[in-house]
């Protein structure tokens, strides 16, 4: 099939203001947005840039909005998106080249949450482990899915608005440390997610659940967060 | 393993405005919730009580103001205009007025990305919140 792939493209040394550049090529519907792009910069157009690593959902680094949606572009394939395809950056952050956005702020703010188990206590005389039990696991099983990938964070209308706001995402990582068991660092991370740019900045919009790849329950856990922060349940 | 139960005292996860603020937004919108049920049943109650058509009771339903049955053909409005009432419409009020308010901050919040600007905000709001708050009352307590 014809594909029309519409990308947003800038180059700072050379442009001014982005614009978009319009290509047309033969694609399998089968094939991902991925291939199209890996397409055009093999034969089309060498100066295309964007990020890619692992190519298989895994890595985080191909988060783009395809057709005005952010999106894994290894994980989204043509037949899904349609012949007209539409590939801009990730809203939000600065572009620093074509497809490529500078990630320094989101993980700036992910740094802010302390992401790394938190515990001086010694460990258990008996063992080599600090144990849990499945159940203890099974409560943030879900959000050490992340890959960082910030979909979740540039869907955000709250970060669109204020950059300041620390992003789903950062609230993500926190939600993985503070519902573990193992882990005693979770005043320190609550009195930073209850500052003015943390959690409260979430309005329940639910667009970061929506652009999640990997289906997690973005808003549910920053729920779980909130409420942690008034009640001290840490279960 | 450790199963001991996992709670953080307040003194050591503090409570910040923000999150005073967030948990207060909740509480005052149960508490409106709260209120629209208590008036729903009381205006019903008083609607059989006192006659009242299906308008009139709606009228009265949600603040209970004795304005709201003002130049209606009751006969008397009195039983409406009692201290119970006006207190009921009040809490009301400045339930759903302070509600609406702190939505209104943090909406606004998110576009204000300095310090200084967010204190005016709230400053101002509040200001705003209390001026309409005397007016409303005023209305309800003197009408």
């Amino acid at each position: 099939m014809e594909v029309t792939v519409k990308i947003f493209r800038y180059n700072p040394e050379k442009d001014q203001r982005g614009n978009y550049v319009t290509y047309k090529i033969e694609a399998d519907p089968n094939d991902r947005v991925l291939d199209v792009l890996e397409h055009i910069k093999g034969k089309e157009d060498g100066t295309l840039s964007f990020r890619r690593s692992c190519a298989h959902g895994v890595c985080g680094s191909d988060a783009m909005r395809i057709n005005g949606r952010n999106m894994l572009a290894c994980k989204t394939l043509v037949r899904d998106v349609g012949a007209n395809i539409t590939v801009e950056p990730l809203l939000g952050l600065k572009v620093a080249k074509d497809l490529i956005v500078d990630m320094g702020p989101f993980f700036d703010n992910y740094k802010k949450m302390l992401p790394y188990l938190i515990n001086d206590n010694p460990i258990p005389a008996d063992g080599k482990e600090r144990l849990q039990s499945p159940e203890q696991r099974a409560r943030f099983d879900e959000s050490t899915k992340c890959i960082l990938c910030a979909a979740c964070t540039t869907s955000c209308p709250s970060f669109w608005a204020n950059d300041e706001y620390y992003g789903p995402a950062a609230l993500v990582t926190a939600h993985r440390f503070i519902f573990d068991s193992r882990d005693e660092g979770a005043d320190q991370r609550l009195h930073v997610i209850s500052e003015t740019n943390g959690s409260v900045r979430c309005h329940t919009a639910y667009n970061c659940t929506e652009a999640c790849p990997r289906d997690i329950h973005i808003t549910q856990a920053i729920g779980e967060i909130k409420l942690a922060m008034v009640t001290g349940k840490l279960e | 393993m450790n199963a001991k139960p996992r709670t953080l005292p307040l003194s050591k996860r503090g409570m910040s405005f923000e999150t005073f603020m967030w948990a207060f937004t909740r509480a005052t919108a149960l508490g409106m919730y709260g209120f629209i049920l208590f008036g729903v049943v009381g205006a019903l109650a008083m609607g059989a009580q006192h006659s009242m058509t299906f308008v009139e009771v709606l009228r009265w339903a949600l603040v209970s103001n004795p304005g709201h049955v003002e130049y209606t053909n009751l006969p008397d409005i009195t039983p409406f205009a009692s201290m119970f009432w006006r207190l009921v419409a009040s809490g009301m009020f400045l339930t759903a007025g302070s509600h609406g308010i702190h939505g209104v901050i943090v909406v606004l919040d998110d576009y204000l990305p300095k310090d200084n600007q967010r204190n005016w905000n709230r400053y101002l709001n509040m200001a705003m919140f209390f001026v309409v708050a005397a007016a409303g009352l005023y209305i309800i307590w003197t009408a």
